[in-house]
Formats: C-alpha cells, sequence, structure tokens
C-alpha cells in the first residue's frame, strides 16, 4: 500500500516538475521590454490635432527602411482621426526654409516650418533596425524605431518613444511555425509606439 | 538512491548550470559623490563614437540614449539638430575628445548643465561555439559645463545567448532589445543617485 503511495508521490512531483519547466520556458520565451515614453509634464498632448510627420532618419542598411516606416506612422495617425499634412507639402516647406537634412533640424527651423505648415506638432523619428536577422536556429524580423514630438511654439521635445519589436516566436523556434513577416512586425511597433501617445491623448 | 532523490540531484545540477551560466558582472562606473544632480535640468546629447564595424551604431544608440534619458525624467534633452549646429558654430572637429574648454563652450552655446558623450565599442553578432548572439558595448560620460568635469561614467557590455536560449530555446534577445537593455542599466546607475 505506502509502495504504491509513493509511487503515486513521485509520479505527481515528476508531472508538477515538467510542468513548472514548461512554464519556465514559455515565460521566459515570452519576455519583452516595458515600453517606456517620455512626455513633458505641463503640456496638453490631447489638444494636439494636426501634426507634419518629417522624413525619418534612417539607420538601417535598408535604403528605403525609413520610407516605409514613415508611410506606415502616417497611416496610422489619420486612421485614429489625427489630421496629417501631406508629406510632399513637408518636403517643398523644407526646401523653401533650404533645410536640407533632418539630422541637424534645430529649434528654429521646426518653429519655422510648424508656422509654416500651420500644425500644432511636428513628428520626427528614426529607424534602428529593419531587416530580418539570425537567431541562434531560425531568422525573425527586428524594426526599432524612435519617434518624437516636438512642439511648434516652443521647439521643445513633448513627447519621445523609443520601441522595438521582432525576434522568433515561441511557436516558430520550437515548432517551425511562420512567423511574423517584417511588415506586420513594422505595423506591431508603430501601432504599440502610437498607441502610448494616444494614452496621453485620451487622458 | 529513490526517485524522489535522484529528481531533487537533477534539479540541483539543472540549478547550479543555471546560476553558473546566468552570472554577470556587476557594472563599472564612477559617480561624483560632490555633485548635487538635482542641479543638471538639461542635457545635450553628443553625436557618439562609433568603434563597431556597424557605421549606424553611433546614432542608434544616440537616440536611443535620448529617449530614454527623457524618460527615466533624469533631464530634459536638448533637440539633437541644435547640438550639430552648435558643433559647427564652435567648429570642433573631434567630438570624441572634448577639451575642458569645449565642454564650458558648448554648455554655454547650448544653455545646458550637462553634456552626454558615449562611446560604441561593440554592436554586433558575436559567435561564441556555435552560436552567434548581440553584444552591445557602451562608454557613457557626463561632463558638468559649468567646470568642464566628467561627473558620471560608466562602461557597460552585455550580449551572448543565455542559458535558457541556449540549452531549451528559450527567446534569445535581438540586437534592439539587448541595445535598449544595456542603456537602460547605464542610465540606472544614474538614477540611483
Amino acid at each position: 500500500m505506502n509502495v504504491t503511495n509513493e509511487k503515486k508521490r513521485n509520479k505527481t512531483f515528476c508531472l508538477l516538475s515538467l510542468l513548472f519547466c514548461c512554464l519556465t520556458l514559455f515565460t521566459y520565451g515570452c519576455k519583452s521590454a516595458p515600453i517606456k515614453q517620455y512626455a513633458r509634464p505641463n503640456v496638453d498632448i490631447s489638444k494636439i490635432n494636426k501634426i507634419a510627420v518629417l522624413p525619418f532618419e534612417n539607420f538601417t542598411p535598408s535604403a528605403y527602411a525609413a520610407d516605409k516606416i514613415r508611410s506606415l506612422v502616417i497611416i496610422d495617425l489619420l486612421s485614429r482621426g489625427t489630421d496629417v499634412i501631406e508629406p510632399g507639402e513637408i518636403i517643398r516647406t523644407m526646401e523653401e526654409l533650404r533645410v536640407r537634412s533632418v539630422h541637424s533640424v534645430s529649434v528654429f527651423d521646426l518653429k519655422h516650418i510648424g508656422e509654416t505648415l500651420k500644425v500644432d506638432a511636428l513628428m520626427m523619428g528614426s529607424v534602428g533596425a529593419f531587416e530580418i536577422s539570425k537567431g541562434i536556429s531560425v531568422q525573425y524580423p527586428e524594426v526599432s524605431i524612435n519617434l518624437r514630438l516636438f512642439d511648434v511654439k516652443s521647439g521643445n521635445i513633448i513627447w519621445s518613444v523609443w520601441h522595438t519589436a521582432g525576434g522568433a516566436d515561441f511557436w516558430t523556434r520550437h515548432f517551425g511555425a511562420e512567423g511574423p513577416t517584417l511588415d506586420e512586425t513594422s505595423k506591431k511597433v508603430i501601432k504599440e509606439a502610437i498607441d502610448a501617445l494616444f494614452i496621453h491623448k485620451s487622458s | 538512491m529513490n526517485s524522489f532523490s535522484k529528481i531533487i540531484s537533477f534539479f540541483m545540477l539543472l540549478m547550479s548550470f543555471f546560476i553558473l551560466s546566468c552570472r554577470g558582472s556587476a557594472p563599472i562606473y564612477h559617480l561624483r559623490e560632490d555633485v548635487d544632480m538635482s542641479f543638471f535640468k538639461r542635457a545635450a546629447v553628443m553625436p557618439f563614437d562609433n568603434l563597431s564595424n556597424d557605421k549606424a551604431a553611433g546614432e542608434v544608440v544616440r537616440h536611443l540614449v535620448i529617449s530614454e534619458l527623457l524618460a527615466s525624467g533624469l533631464v530634459d534633452v536638448l533637440v539633437p539638430g541644435e547640438v550639430m549646429a552648435a558643433v559647427n558654430e564652435l567648429d570642433i572637429k573631434n567630438i570624441s575628445s572634448l577639451s575642458e574648454k569645449q565642454i564650458k563652450a558648448l554648455g554655454k552655446l547650448l544653455k545646458v548643465e550637462a553634456l552626454i558623450i558615449g562611446t560604441v565599442e561593440q554592436y554586433g553578432e558575436t559567435r561564441i561555439g556555435n552560436v552567434s548572439a548581440p553584444e552591445v558595448t557602451v562608454t557613457l560620460m557626463m561632463a558638468d559645463t559649468g567646470t568642464g568635469n566628467i561627473i558620471w561614467s560608466i562602461t557597460l557590455t552585455r550580449g551572448g545567448a543565455g542559458f535558457m536560449a541556449r540549452y531549451f530555446g528559450a527567446k534569445a534577445e535581438t540586437m534592439s532589445e539587448t541595445a535598449l537593455a544595456v542603456v537602460r542599466e547605464a542610465l540606472s546607475t544614474l538614477k540611483k543617485y
């Protein structure tokens, strides 16, 4: 009788241990850094209704990464009801004001562009990663972006976020399931980053 | 030895492996004790020196530092374009080795109390055994523009595939996640003050 009970106990213990290991693996597989953002105190972001999205800086080997991400950001902002200035209009204004590169836009330039375009805020950004990276055993998409919102009156940064998405998920790593594409990862990272902005807009 | 003892022994062995593979070195940093950090309200992040093989690594990490510095609430950060304009105006050729006089001049021109200077030493995939994983090494410094002194400096590295990723196929960090973790850990030493 005692031997049977001990066998049962051991079997339960083994099952529980296995379950614990699986849970640990699953938890490790799903961990990601929380999104951290900056919103300038005493600035009411909810009053921003019209935005000009300036060309993004591209730090990736992909020549068109910045333009692709910028387009997706514009679409996302439009879909949330924010008025976005037409990109061609922004290029024309920058040329008129002789702003050659977004890399060296000064506060004076920001104010000037904002006044000319009659917008509430300017958005600038950069793309840090936009590629298919190689992991230990699988390949996965990786996208990282930085978005910054500037107040056109003061030229100050009023909101900023740096966000990344990608990596092989649990099912891709262990079962070879099809993971998200680079485009889907881009949309995810942009959605999560702009969601963070709209938390401030709705509050 | 009954089966229960065998299981316990196996788990102890597993835990030992886990502990040995996860030990990380504490960050090496310097923070001047006689400085009141609440004095530093505004900072300018200088373009970073890039010693890695990735041409854009300096700018990627610089933008990350600006964003995380703002998010941490430690200081207000100046628009990056303003910094470039000031560097050009003062005709500074070598940003990686600023003199005391140049630090003071930049502070006066940009109206900031601190300058953040950085170097990206490693930013890429490294191969250890048959596993390749991202590795990022950064050095960050904060200079007081009033005195021209370095008041905070840190060198931090992170990378390699962890125990769970190597042996159990858990999710390994991407390059961006590694960079983010390095920058957050570096800035956390400044926040402890």
